[in-house]
């Protein structure tokens, strides 16, 4: 069954969409992640022009997590003030993607930035985490208990200026580096249209040493309302948000959103975060190789002035 | 004295022995995005009669004829990769301004069978034509550039030509067909039929139609436009609550 999608001015298979959006809506439920980083590659390819995937996926994004946010958020497993925080530096920071990225497009280098920023930013983060999932699950195997953070164990972070309490997630730290993490991920999210969750989670976890049962809620939680001010910004500015597509692909993440974070709880942290961290380097190198391998067709075209 | 001869002579050698003209009609001249929009067939066709006022009263062929639909025109930019030390970038591009965001030709035979390729490039029966416009970028660039536009269009199904989309039902009768793709840009569209004859157009007319969104999909689309944040309000909201909503039914 085909459907007209207005913004874009193509028609696409319904099932083809919301099953695309089913897919990573599982994936996002299985890790608190919005999941964006694979939605809008797998969008451009299917022939949606790059802006409006961009910008639809941002829509999709908020729809995944809020019901993954809201069921942490019933169990308790959100630190809203530290949410609150990272909130407001993540919208400042997407008012400076969100110019950046028309810049960028108009200059016709918008696909190597993505390509670049993907293979550096998930490259990074991928490594990481594999590398401390790996480690973790081989202490686990070879008996070693694995200690829970330490409450009085601190890095140079923790003694900078500006400390403010986080009570959930029983922090006492400088609030600068939770506003640069926000900064940071509300300009690289809306210019790559990902919510952000894969850098938000390890940043939480390694930076911040926030406790593992409200990182999750706390990025998910952040992700919805970074995501929402970056749909209204990508509605204003480029007006290549897509309501249709985004509603299907709505309609698949929340259901799979559901399903996948029952079969997380299947699983431990640590399988958790090396399943994320190999998918995250599969994605990097996907666009590593982009950049390397000569392209089938080394020609492109683009329509100028506006989104569409 | 020999200004007169001239002009005596211009008149006798440019007047066609015999005058025809165009009797054609579309199927649709207006096309309708729906929600369930996956492209429209389109019907054209017409005949060809001898011209009113004249003493003709039948026309002789053959004819050839070739329809021509041009889309909305809009500005592109064709862009090249290459390799700098290993990486992939763009690095050239030239800009086509007003290029035809649409373009399909339909005849009766090959085109370099009807006429030569100076009328073809001259009346923008091909594609290519509509790239060998004056460019800043220099004529060899723009050629380059441009075979590659025309070739990228076509693989989208943007740009075509088929020859054989005319069939001619009797001597001077003729239908042709085509299928607009579900990603023909809205805007208003532009289909030229020219008759020829020996090589010569005889005989021409152009006839407007438009692909419109109407209903939902227009007010979609005009509210993304005229009142965009509302419309990204309302798509928050849609998601808060799809969101929300999901939660709920799969709660377990």
């Amino acid at each position: 069954m085909q459907v007209y999608l207005p913004i874009a001015e193509l028609s696409m298979n319904l099932f083809f969409l919301v099953g695309i959006g089913g897919a990573v809506g599982f994936l996002s439920g299985l890790f608190g992640v919005g999941g964006g980083f694979l939605l809008t590659p797998l969008l451009i390819f299917s022939g949606v022009p790059a802006p409006v995937a961009v910008a639809s996926v941002t829509g999709q994004v908020v729809a995944a997590s809020t019901s993954g946010a809201l069921s942490h958020y019933r169990r308790g497993g959100i630190d809203l003030h530290l949410a609150m925080y990272l909130v407001l530096s993540g919208v400042l920071g997407a008012f400076g993607g969100v110019a950046t990225f028309a810049v960028l497009r108009d200059a016709g280098q918008l696909d190597l930035f993505i390509s670049v920023g993907f293979l550096v930013l998930l490259g990074f983060v991928g490594t990481l985490m594999l590398n401390e999932a790996i480690r973790a699950i081989i202490k686990q195997r070879k008996g070693v208990v694995v200690r829970e953070r330490l409450p009085n164990q601190h890095n140079w972070m923790h003694r900078l200026p500006m400390r403010v309490r986080f009570k959930k997630s029983r922090l006492y730290i400088s609030v600068l580096p939770v506003l640069i993490i926000g900064l940071f991920i509300g300009f690289v999210g809306s210019l790559l249209g990902i919510g952000g969750g894969f850098i938000m989670v390890p940043a939480l976890v390694y930076l911040l040493r926030v406790p593992g049962n409200v990182v999750i809620g706390t990025s998910l939680a952040q992700v919805v309302a970074m995501m929402a001010a970056t749909t209204i910004l990508h509605a204003v500015q480029s007006q290549s948000v897509d309501i249709m597509l985004a509603f299907c692909l709505m309609v698949g993440g929340t259901a799979g959103a559901q399903f996948g974070a029952s079969a997380g709880k299947h699983l431990r942290g640590e399988q958790l975060r090396g399943l994320l961290a190999i998918l995250v380097l599969a994605v990097a190198i996907r666009f590593g190789l982009s950049l390397i391998l000569a392209p089938a067709d080394p020609f492109s075209m683009a329509v100028l002035g506006g989104a569409r | 004295m020999k200004w007169w001869l001239a002009l005596v002579m211009a008149l006798l050698l440019g007047m066609p022995a015999q005058a025809e003209r165009l009797v054609s009609q579309l199927s649709n001249d207006n096309i309708e995005i729906t929600s369930s929009f996956d492209g429209e067939r389109m019907n054209f066709f017409g005949t060809i009669m001898p011209d009113a006022g004249s003493d003709q009263k039948f026309v002789t062929g053959p004819f050839h004829v070739v329809v021509v639909v041009l889309g909305p025109t809009q500005n592109r930019v064709a862009r090249q990769k290459t390799n700098n030390f290993g990486v992939w970038l763009n690095t050239d591009q030239v800009e086509f301004d007003n290029f035809p965001s649409y373009f399909h030709v339909l005849s009766s035979a090959r085109l370099r069978d009807i006429t030569d390729i100076t009328t073809l490039t001259t009346e923008y029966i091909l594609p290519e034509a509509h790239t060998l416009v004056a460019n800043d970028a220099g004529w060899w660039k723009t050629a380059v550039f441009g075979r590659e536009l025309v070739r990228l269009m076509t693989e989208q199904g943007l740009f075509g030509v088929n020859e054989g989309g005319v069939n001619f039902l009797s001597d001077n009768f003729y239908s042709a067909r085509l299928t607009l793709p579900s990603n023909a840009p809205p805007g208003p569209y532009i289909a030229l039929t020219y008759v020829f004859k020996d090589g010569q157009v005889i005989a021409r007319k152009s006839e407007g139609f438009a692909v419109r969104k109407i209903g939902f999909e227009r007010f979609l689309a005009l509210s993304a436009v005229q009142q965009p944040l509302l419309y990204g309000l309302v798509c928050v909201v849609l998601a808060l609550f799809t969101g929300w909503l999901g939660g709920v039914l799969f709660k377990r």
